[in-house]
């Protein structure tokens, strides 16, 4: 049987979904755009944008674009585009009804209630996501500018929200934690990161995961068992196929609180300081090393790109002693903690692609200056309600599975202020419920169509 | 009765009632308002430990499925569940006085309820309407709602305690103990 690897169209896929566009690009622009027209001048911009969206074909050498788009719509954006309701109705509930909807289940109340999310997220008004990379700051306003021109040209076309996000140095996020390696490797694409980016085998080994928990039109972990080989649920075509869904957040990131909660919780941590008990809390020192390989301190020279950086498995920490059972990374990516021989996690995992936002807090300073800074939190996965929000939902923001009651993940905080952080040892320490280190400050579900898919949507036979 | 309704010493209760034609909306209404409207109407019968309301509008049909015909309810479905302490004949004579207001609301829009919905005629037309319990897993079938929400306090307090003895000498830990704790049975 012919490899998905060869039958995978990456012509038709949209970059930077399948294998990152890498560092090289420092600058990335999230600009949502609302439709104030009819329709068919919706669609005469729109088919403007497809000649230069970039696609997961493979660049040779020395052909890397100065810059980079990809499109991604929302369900108001399909209907604003003229896709009928019997087609928008094909897609999967959670993505109709929009993130903001869902704020009770995700946990989005309190500080993070949509209703003091930046304005233009979370209102319907956002109805298509222009995502620009570039390498460097004069390539970036040119994309930009022609971005707005175009706009402007069209006419009933603007911007409601725009987020301009920046790599921090050593690619760390802003608590700084060095972030985004770890990945999900899937079979054809990534099959080389499947020593600890895929499915652990009972045996020891590792395999990469079915493309379609990923890209909608291919296989998924289910068709792999099913006798009949159906493929996961999709929108109706041709809008499924090379398809996916994408989470995109803006998360506020509470550095100066971080800090002080760390520091003064240090002080009584026996034998440790504020990099153990930091690591502690997120499961990885802030170079990347994980806690289960390396529990006692971070290997000086450890680089997590490396092939095998990420190779690790819970299997002999079951009780948590190297790597606490809630810290952060234990909880989003359980691997075989679960048991069943990874079953019960392997259908959870998402590629991430997100961005840090803003301008650092200077190091050691531990009172907030007012700067707006955090992560850009970007994933995509073939199922938001299995994928995303079942991470969110029942790892993240609640310990059962864990066997740590209603305790939630200490890094994401906690707005109802119950449970607390149990860090396994001899003897335990505990961490008390904080005000919310990361508040969410907005959000939407999209999908990205593939090519063709984006070809159909321009000239109105979407259906 | 059957014992497949109790575990340990909670009783597992359901009972399923056709909503009247007609009363379908505004029994979705009335239910999805109790919501916004302070404490359930529930928390009236402090020997629950939960309990729900649930329509069913109809079967779920999905394309994908590929089933050979479609089903469809004639009529919309009122289902109500609740897992409580003791036994089920004093459980419904609370809900019967209790939930009176409520009562009117809710199964006095079903087919065949009494016209007072209350009381015993009240309590008869859930017992001709109940369905028995296939399996019931109770976590804590010896636990009453009382002493699970004492258990709860206990450990609260006890993690609050924890938290705050972190760093404490012996001697200062002990007193601090002994003031927490020391009154406990």
């Amino acid at each position: 049987m012919a490899s998905p690897a060869a039958r995978m169209d990456l012509g038709d896929i949209q970059g930077d979904i399948l294998r990152a566009y890498g560092n090289d690009y420092d600058c990335t622009t999230y600009a949502f755009v609302t439709i104030e027209c009819p329709p068919e001048q919706a669609r005469a911009w729109f088919s403007g944008l497809l000649d230069h969206v970039t696609t997961a074909a493979p660049w040779s050498a020395g052909e890397k674009p100065l810059t980079t788009l990809n499109v991604s719509v929302t369900a108001a954006g399909l209907r604003a585009l003229g896709v009928s309701d019997k087609v928008v109705d094909s897609f999967s509930r959670e993505f109709r009804e929009g993130m903001s909807s869902r704020a009770a289940l995700l946990g989005d109340v309190g500080p993070s209630d949509p209703r003091s999310w930046d304005p233009g997220l979370g209102t319907g008004d956002a109805h298509v996501l222009l995502t620009i990379n570039a390498q460097q700051t004069p390539d970036h306003q040119r994309a930009l500018g022609k971005m707005r021109d175009a706009m402007d040209e069209a006419g009933g076309i603007r911007i409601v929200f725009q987020e301009d996000t920046e790599l921090l140095p050593g690619s760390r996020e802003h608590f700084g934690y060095a972030d985004g390696f770890a990945q999900p490797a899937i079979e054809g694409s990534s099959d080389d990161k499947a020593r600890g980016g895929g499915v652990p085998l009972k045996d020891g080994g590792w395999r990469p995961l079915a493309p379609g928990e990923f890209i909608l039109g291919y296989p998924d972990e289910d068709t792999r068992v099913d006798p009949k080989r159906r493929l996961p649920n999709a929108p109706a075509a041709p809008l499924a196929r090379s398809g996916t869904y994408m989470v995109w957040r803006k998360l506020y990131q509470d550095v100066a609180l971080w800090r002080r909660v760390i520091r003064d919780a240090a002080k009584v941590y026996e034998g440790g300081d504020e990099h153990a008990l930091s690591a502690k809390v997120v499961g990885r020192w802030a170079n990347g090393a994980p806690l289960v390989k390396h529990p006692d301190e971070a290997p000086a020279d450890f680089d997590p790109r490396t092939p095998g950086g990420n190779d690790f498995r819970y299997d002999k920490d079951i009780d948590g002693m190297r790597c606490p059972l809630g810290s952060h990374i234990r909880r989003s990516n359980p691997r075989d903690a679960l048991g069943f021989e990874g079953h019960l996690s392997f259908r959870h995992r998402m590629i991430r692609r997100g961005m840090p936002y803003g301008t650092e807090l200077p190091e050691g300073a531990t009172a907030d200056d007012g700067t707006d800074r955090g992560l850009v939190f970007v994933s995509f996965q073939g199922s938001i309600s299995r994928q995303f929000e079942g991470v969110q939902v029942q790892w993240l923001n609640a310990g059962n599975i864990f066997g740590l009651g209603h305790d939630k993940d200490f890094l994401l905080g906690d707005p109802h202020g119950t449970g607390k952080m149990t860090i396994q040892g001899r003897p335990p320490f505990f961490l008390a419920p904080q005000e919310v280190f990361v508040r969410t400050r907005g959000g939407e579900y999209l999908f990205v169509p593939g090519m063709t898919a984006l070809a159909a949507l321009a000239d109105g036979t979407a259906g | 009765m059957a014992s497949s309704n109790v575990s340990g010493q909670a009783y597992a209760f359901m009972a399923m009632t056709p909503v009247m034609p007609g009363n379908e909306q505004p029994l979705a209404e009335y239910l999805r308002g109790l919501r916004g409207r302070g404490p359930s109407p529930l928390a009236k019968l402090p020997r629950t430990h939960l309990a729900r309301f649930v329509i069913v509008p109809d079967f779920h049909h999905d394309p994908t499925w590929k089933q050979p015909k479609e089903d469809h309810l004639d009529l919309n479905y009122l289902i109500f569940t609740s897992n409580f302490d003791g036994g089920l004949d004093s459980y419904l004579d609370e809900l019967c006085e209790q939930l009176a207001p409520e009562a009117k609301e809710i199964w006095g829009r079903c087919v065949g309820c009494p016209e007072s919905a209350r009381g015993a005629a009240l309590k008869a037309y859930l017992k001709h309407n109940q369905i028995d319990t296939g399996m019931f897993f109770a976590a804590y079938g010896h636990a009453t709602v009382g002493m699970v929400k004492k258990a709860l306090r206990e450990r609260e307090q006890t993690i609050a305690f924890a938290i705050r003895a972190q760093g404490m000498d012996p001697e200062t830990l002990q007193q601090a103990f002994l003031a927490e704790f020391g009154g406990a049975k």
